[in-house]
């Protein structure tokens, strides 16, 4: 009985620790002495050598990825924002024809197999002249299913009162959405906000095929023509794949029971 | 406030409406919830629901994006792709990837889940779920970099752990029969959390009365788990088992980036690795066979949708039964 218990203190320690070693490792050998790489038996502590940084930095044109990145993210961002609340508001309070086929189409996104449908979309953004811009790489992920009904179940809980009220007092539908309605749902905020800027800084795929020009990329992509052209210097490639990680890293230390628990669907701790 | 909303239930009818139901008023109504839905409605037609018409156009059609005519061919791409030896080892990989990295995510999840499950009433449990967690938000590319260190035969990790167990040291990624195995331990790392986290809110809808009854009466351990935990978790464990498979025929970003050194294109070595993602992408973007990139596409369509409508239906009616 308490052997079973210190076994399972060990392996909760333990586990976990195994979990992060890929992320330390990339840490070690960023700021560790050139060839720690290849030095066996490996080095396991980092020597905080932030040369490789500075250098992949000011030397590379990796500001302009980032730049790229943290654009394209905040700008999904602030659509999936906007084109939720809309959606989520006329979902949730306004009965208008076709209101069911809406809600059903809305569904029906998450269930399209992404990696089926790449090639006719690349065809669309060919014949829309949108091919290796920008907007290729924020309009489609403008609108998001899950993020609609957050909105929606959100909306549905105020209570009929307050907009009876902002009604009165001659309150606008776009008004009462972004100064009474959605501050009234900063959990689904929250969340969409997480969920979209998880999903937006980690695109890869997407990028890859709808940009060729590297002043659009963002790090993902730079990062794998960077790995197939410097596969030696490893100090330079985990330097670069450090910089793409951290502000996943930072948000997610902040924010990890909210992510979690916004993954999962639903509380995970047992109720009664 | 669950007053206030019981006035309004399904279908959503906001209180002005239901006082003044004028034809007029109607009309108004529509055309605010019509510019409301616009903005996110044109984004899913265009990107998603016009491409996925168009899928069925092109792959019954010989086409080129670059010429205007195109001809009818009916299932004549079909046949073509059933001749390319390239598509059944395509098929053949998959199944392959997908028969063993599913149940034993799945199985891995559970167990982890079941472990979390007693540390989160401890302290610091949460810090052990998040990082369990962790892999699953990182970014594909910037972690695949370092299992592509860790899976270098000379001075890898993964090497240095099968000497120190005396295994024999293995070839990895530039290996015929190890490469896929590779992006299987690594997509393992990435996704294993998310259905742990999924599994665990899964145990915590089992109402608590149930294995507090369950406790009295004596069980514990394994006999805990086969009368109380397992049964209860049938429907979660068929979701999950369903999402790692729709998850994991799509794999794409860690095959490209780990499979595609320097040395030669992705899907790699002697196109062990070249899932049927991977082959769309290829066929498509690096040999503009559009035609034949949107057969195999269609293939693929068909198999996921199946998955998922029966995920789809085994979620709205077992899971989270709360």
């Amino acid at each position: 009985m308490r052997n079973a218990f210190r076994l399972r203190t060990l392996l909760l320690i333990v586990l976990p620790v195994l979990f992060f070693i890929p992320i330390y490792w990339t840490f070690v050998i960023a700021v560790g002495y050139h060839g720690a790489a290849y030095h066996l038996p490996p080095v396991w502590t980092p020597l905080f050598h932030w040369g490789p940084i500075i250098y992949v930095l000011t030397h590379t044109h990796w500001p302009r990825y980032v730049f790229n990145t943290v654009g394209i993210t905040a700008a999904t961002i602030v659509l999936v924002l906007f084109t939720s609340a809309l959606a989520g508001y006329a979902l949730a309070e306004i009965p208008f024809k076709g209101h069911s086929l809406y809600f059903l189409l809305v569904i029906g996104v998450m269930m399209l197999p992404q990696q089926a449908l790449l090639v006719p979309q690349y065809v669309v953004l060919f014949h829309l002249h949108m091919l290796n811009t920008y907007a290729a790489m924020v309009i489609p992920f403008a609108a998001n299913s899950s993020s609609i009904f957050l909105f929606r179940q959100f909306f549905k809980k105020i209570p009929v009162s307050f907009h009876e009220i902002a009604r009165i007092e001659g309150v606008s539908t776009l008004r009462y959405i972004f100064r009474v309605a959605m501050p009234l749902a900063k959990p689904a905020v929250a969340t969409s906000v997480l969920l979209t800027f998880i999903a937006a800084w980690n695109q890869f795929q997407w990028p890859l095929i709808m940009t060729n020009s590297p002043q659009i990329q963002p790090i993902e992509l730079a990062l794998s023509h960077y790995m197939q052209t410097y596969e030696a210097n490893w100090r330079e490639l985990a330097s670069a794949a450090l910089i793409a990680l951290s502000p996943i890293l930072i948000v997610f230390a902040f924010t990890q029971k909210h992510i979690v628990q916004a993954v999962a669907g639903g509380d995970l701790n047992a109720k009664d | 406030m669950a007053q206030a909303r019981s006035l309004t239930q399904n279908p959503p009818q906001s209180a002005s409406a239901a006082r003044s139901d004028s034809w007029g008023t109607r009309i108004k109504t529509s055309i605010l919830g019509y510019g409301l839905i616009l903005p996110s409605l044109l984004v899913f037609l265009t990107f998603f629901y016009g491409p996925a018409i168009f899928l069925a156009y092109i792959a019954f059609f010989h086409w080129n994006i670059f010429s205007a005519n195109s001809t009818f061919v009916g299932l004549g791409n079909f046949l073509k792709l059933f001749h390319q030896p390239v598509f059944w080892q395509s098929l053949l990989n998959t199944a392959y990837y997908v028969v063993v990295l599913v149940p034993v995510t799945a199985l891995l999840a559970l167990a982890l889940a079941l472990l979390l499950r007693e540390g989160l009433s401890r302290r610091g449990g949460g810090i052990s779920r998040a990082f369990i967690f962790l892999p699953h938000v990182t970014p594909v590319v910037a972690t695949s970099i370092i299992w592509v260190w860790i899976f270098n035969p000379q001075f890898g990790l993964a090497n240095t752990v099968l000497h120190f167990l005396h295994l024999p040291a293995l070839n990895w990624l530039e290996s015929v029969h190890w490469a896929l195995p590779s992006v299987m331990v690594y997509t393992l790392w990435h996704s294993v959390g998310l259905y742990t986290v999924l599994f665990l809110a899964g145990l915590a809808s089992i109402p608590r009365s149930v294995i507090e009854a369950a406790t009295t009466d004596g069980a514990h351990g394994w006999r805990m788990f086969k009368r109380v935990f397992w049964p209860m978790l049938g429907p979660i464990t068929f979701f999950v088992v369903v999402l790692a498979s729709i998850n994991t025929m799509q794999t794409f970003s860690q095959i490209y980036t780990l499979t595609g050194g320097p040395h030669g294109g992705a899907g790699g070595p002697a196109f062990s690795t070249t899932t049927d993602s991977l082959l769309i992408y290829q066929t498509a973007f690096l040999y503009l066979h559009f035609s034949l990139a949107s057969a195999m596409s269609i293939i693929l369509f068909i198999l996921i949708m199946t998955l998922t409508l029966i995920q789809k239906w085994v979620a709205d009616r077992f899971v989270f039964y709360r």
